[in-house]
């Protein structure tokens, strides 16, 4: 076995796609590889910021392998008095044999049509002739998140080549020997000279050890790449940095908590050196999420608390560690500049109760046809006051609160700080409300959270900050945000197109269902949301203010609200099949209750994954059932007419489960047994009997059955293997 | 490092590595990126190095001088090497040490940070760079301008003077920044920062700016399209001025979301459309006669 080593050479590459980089070299290239075919053991993908590095075990030479050669038909291979055909003859030529020595072999194993065959010995390519092919495809099977043009060309067939950042060495062996690779650059869309040449050296840190940066430094394997790299201020194994970064959190305090940060150092820098920054003290009373928003978004840097106040910060450095005063006071600078701005926006907004803003949303305009942010306020208020009276979807303390949260939701919107940190729209009512001694915590909580949620997964904030009547509150004013805003854009003609969704609508729309899911929340509701009567609403807000007619507009966003209902149950993991069995229920409507909806498919999943196979037959049959069936209604059968035993089996199956009651699991449970008489009906009863009588008897029994399962789902629509 | 031997250094470190030193752009822009020298040079196959200071004006940035960091109006260097040189960044790296920063003795980092002016149908890949956690400079190759794909790509490195003088000078705010020997930023621009923040803020006509922008794209319109050509300079100016009727309008904050993605198309629109013309293979554009 011989030592391959690559190390592409690039422009810093974004932290964050590099673990899929890294991810994606090994996999392809075990792929490629596979298809020469080479056999590769231990394959290894390593990277910083500024290369990506793959080892791996191949050996020197592809093993010899056997390839057959069709020609024509065996049929055509001789005429009518037995001589070889010239198809025949030209084929044995081609292939240097005389016809007598060709062979009969189907293409395929096992199939019908003999042809005249050859079968030669491949001798195995050297690994060093193959492996410099296998590069330029594996440069080209990378798949990045956002690929850029940088000049160049590759001569595989297939020219441009655009990549992640522009490669600028290559380093590839094998086995201490250079495997030659060019890339030339693109000169009026046509190769030109070449720009990178694959070579046996690397460069180190940019920067470090001073004086010698930017040297090549030659290199006969991947464990001297690692310890020359290493030497020179460069950790090519993302562990060891993680490694690194992790023992200087260490120091710093046990329960740091990293926002996600730690990992994204790790590939931000080549050579981690963690330093440590002061907060002065004017600062800490800040808000927190103010302090957060400008060290960790803007900065990357890691707040760290002392005593309940954020105190110092922690950044990453691509440094040895040295000139530590300098480069701190640096950062300070910077971390000094943006809390003062935060400051000054905070002590400004105060100065005004939020509540006073309303009116100034009347000059920031939601959309040039839908009004201002006063408008949105007003309509927003009133679909929460329909939830409240109308709809008897909030008690009257809730009804109070989410009216006068509906109102002041978008108030920040005209504050300093939110302008500046757009991020912390939403957040910053809630701050200012509390600061400014709005005592009703359940107003503040539902104005900072009413943006969320985002995030489609059970579980994600706002789920652990809110609970109660504070998290029914906070539904309403989020449904009202969100329906508001589809109902003025669907009544535009703005729908989203394909990938293009400028105003966000499928986001606002999943955001509608998780609230019906997950903050309604399901044991103290009483009255659940209707998702119709909703989206109605929602669009008779906007009175005679949109383009289009409600009659068209509202048929339109339910089939969106229905379309993300969808996505998001299978987002969370149900198959396909039951979430449209479920979805495919006519009575009751998905739309109408979605939070039921998702319990009957919680149910469904348990029960059919109990008995999976019943669920099979009684699907099958019941494709039969319905496209017999067509939209008959159900009608109760005339006993008197059953002629056969299976009949009446199925009937006192039937009716012995028509009555009942309970949960949807028992109900599914007990459903289930209706395969054996269902199956034996399909086996013994011709339905389509040619008495007219007997036949439409039949078929109500039929109908009769399969309501019983769509006041739960339609198992029709229930796949054989899922 | 006063903030007008900051300019020398970069003018002679970048004339010496070939660049033409132009002028600014004398119409208001928002980046550096607007000078036709940047917008038009880029497009098309004709190799082009340049490197000139912009004034930008950003009139939603302005805080009536009493910002230490923000201002209404920033100076910056903006670099064009077409096409990128494969050394493009050890070339900025030098430009640096240039400016006396010893890059083994500090943290200088490319961060990711994708650059796109929706108003010039351009966009580029690339980083900010950080100095010590300060962004001191956006550094981009050119992937679109004017809705065009480009080829070759152009280097774009645009430097945020008022910034780097503030970090080599060690002052805490922009109008302590000596400009020259003798003389602070406060004397030159403070007075021009607190009436520009009065004017965009407070006194601009917000119904006269939506008409001349509306004029403006118009005038820039007919202008390109005059029959017998070779106008499009000409009505890239109108499109100029367009942008910064939005920008003032932007800062008055008499736009809405949806009323600013409609904004933002026209000029595009507009945009686009010269750098068509422009690429267009007819006499009179840039690229086959000289100005003059």
């Amino acid at each position: 076995m011989a030592e391959l080593l690559l190390e592409i050479g690039c422009e810093e590459i974004p932290a964050a796609w590099l673990p899929g980089l890294g991810e994606q070299l090994r996999a392809r290239f075990a792929e490629l590889a596979a298809r020469e075919p080479l056999t590769t053991s231990g394959l290894r993908s390593l990277w910083t910021p500024r290369r990506l590095v793959l080892v791996a075990e191949v050996p020197g030479r592809q093993e010899d392998r056997e390839e057959t050669v069709f020609g024509p038909p065996r049929s055509a291979a001789r005429d009518a008095s037995g001589a070889w055909t010239s198809a025949a003859k030209g084929f044995a030529k081609k292939v240097g044999r005389a016809p007598e020595e060709l062979l009969s072999l189907p293409k395929v194993a096992g199939g019908d049509v003999l042809y005249l065959a050859h079968t030669r010995r491949v001798e195995g390519r050297l690994a060093k002739d193959v492996l410099p092919i296998l590069v330029g495809q594996l440069l080209r099977a990378l798949a990045f998140p956002k690929r850029m043009s940088w000049d160049a060309w590759l001569d595989d067939g297939k020219g441009a080549f655009p990549f992640g950042r522009p490669i600028r060495w290559i380093a590839a062996l094998l086995d201490g020997d250079v495997l030659p690779f060019t890339i030339y650059a693109l000169e009026n869309g046509a190769k030109s000279g070449p720009i990178v040449q694959s070579g046996n050296v690397t460069f180190a840190h940019r920067f470090l050890p001073r004086g010698e940066a930017g040297r090549p430094i030659q290199v006969a394997s991947f464990a001297e790449l690692l310890a020359k790299l290493r030497e020179r201020f460069v950790l090519l194994d993302p562990e060891e940095r993680a490694v690194r970064i992790r023992e200087s959190l260490a120091e710093l305090g046990r329960s740091l908590d990293d926002h996600g940060l730690a990992s994204e150092w790790r590939d931000l820098v080549e050579c981690p050196a963690v330093m440590v920054g002061g907060i002065p003290a004017e600062f800490r009373s800040l808000p927190r999420e103010v302090l957060e928003t400008v060290l960790v978004h803007h900065q990357k840097y890691l707040p760290i608390a002392s005593g309940g106040a954020l105190t110092r910060f922690a950044a990453v450095t691509n440094t040895d560690g040295s000139n530590v005063a300098e480069i701190t006071r640096g950062m300070e600078r910077v971390v000094v500049a943006r809390l003062r701005d935060g400051r000054f926006f905070f002590e400004e907004d105060l100065k005004r109760p939020l509540a006073e803003r309303v009116e100034d949303l009347a000059g920031v305009a939601f959309h040039q046809k839908l009004g201002s942010y006063r408008d949105k306020a007003e309509r927003m208020t009133r679909l929460v006051t329909i939830m409240g009276a109308e709809m008897g979807l909030l008690t009257k303390p809730e009804h109070e609160a989410a009216r006068q949260a509906a109102l002041l939701a978008k108030a920040d919107l005209t504050t300093l700080m939110v302008r500046e940190f757009p991020e912390l729209q939403g957040i910053m009512g809630g701050i200012y409300l509390r600061a400014q001694g709005h005592g009703w915590e359940g107003v503040a909580s539902a104005v900072h959270w009413h943006y969320h949620p985002i995030s489609i997964e059970e579980g994600s904030p706002p789920a652990s900050a809110l609970a109660g009547s504070d998290a029914t509150v906070f539904g309403a004013v989020s449904l009202a945000d969100k329906l508001d805003t589809l109902a003025g854009y669907f009544g535009l003609g703005l729908m989203p197109t394909g990938s293009s969704d400028p105003y966000g609508l499928r986001r606002a729309a999943q955001g509608v269902i998780r609230v019906l899911l997950d903050f309604w929340s399901a044991a103290e509701a009483e009255e659940r949301p209707n998702l119709r009567r909703l989206v109605a609403a929602a669009v008779a807000g906007y009175g005679g203010g949109l383009s289009r007619t409600a009659a068209d507009v509202v048929p339109e966003l339910e089939a969106f609200l229905f379309d993300r209902l969808r996505y998001v149950l299978v987002a969370r993991g149900y198959p396909a099949d039951e979430v449209e069995a479920v979805l495919g229920a006519r009575d009751p409507d998905a739309l109408e209750n979605p939070h039921e909806a998702w319990v009957r498919l919680k149910a469904l999943h348990r029960v059919r994954q109990e008995a999976r196979e019943d669920f099979e037959h009684l699907a099958v049959a019941f494709k039969r059932a319905r496209n017999i069936l067509g939209e008959r209604r159900e009608a109760l059968p005339d006993a008197t007419l059953f002629q056969e035993e299976a009949e009446r089996l199925l009937d006192q199956a039937v009716s012995g489960l028509s009555g009942r009651d309970g949960g949807y699991e028992a109900r599914l449970r007990a459903l289930a047994s209706l395969r054996a008489p269902v199956d034996r009906f399909f086996d013994d009863v011709l339905v389509m009997a040619e008495d007219p009588k007997l036949r439409e008897n039949r078929l109500g029994l039929l109908a009769r059955t399969l309501s019983l399962f769509y006041r739960i789902a339609d198992i029709s629509k229930l796949g054989g293997q899922a | 490092m006063t903030l007008q031997e900051i300019l020398f250094a970069l003018e002679r470190y970048w004339s010496d590595r070939g660049c033409l030193i132009h002028q600014p752009w004398d119409a208001e822009v928002g980046a550096g990126t607007m000078h036709p020298e940047t917008f038009l040079r880029v497009l098309g196959p004709k190799p082009w190095r340049v490197a000139y200071c912009q004034p930008t004006r950003r009139p939603a940035d302005g805080r009536y001088g009493e910002n230490p960091n923000r201002l209404y109006k920033h100076e910056q260097f903006q670099v064009i090497l077409k096409p990128a040189p494969a050394d493009v960044q050890d070339a900025y790296l030098g430009s640096l040490v240039a400016l006396g920063i010893d890059p083994a003795a500090h943290d200088i980092r490319f961060e990711e940070d994708n650059w796109e002016s929706p108003t010039l149908g351009a966009w580029g890949i690339g980083w900010q760079v950080l100095l010590d956690g300060l962004e001191i400079t956006q550094f981009t190759y050119f992937q679109q301008a004017g809705g065009l794909d480009l080829q070759p790509i152009s280097a774009e490195i645009t430097y945020g003077l008022e910034r780097i003088a503030m970090y080599l000078q060690g002052v805490e705010d922009v109008y302590d920044v000596r400009w020259s020997k003798d003389r602070q930023y406060r004397e030159v621009r403070h007075e021009e920062e607190y009436q520009l923040s009065r004017y965009s803020f407070e006194l601009a006509d917000v119904e006269l700016f939506r008409e001349l922008f509306d004029k403006y794209l118009k005038e820039g319109w007919r202008t390109l399209e005059a029959p017998g050509g070779r106008s499009l300079l000409a009505a890239y100016d109108w499109c100029l001025k367009g942008s910064h009727a939005f920008n003032i309008l932007d800062a008055r904050g008499a736009i809405s979301v949806s009323q600013r993605a409609g904004m933002i198309l026209g000029i595009r629109k507009l945009a686009c459309a010269i750098a068509a013309a422009h690429v267009a293979p007819r006499e009179g554009t840039m690229v086959e006669a000289p100005r003059g």
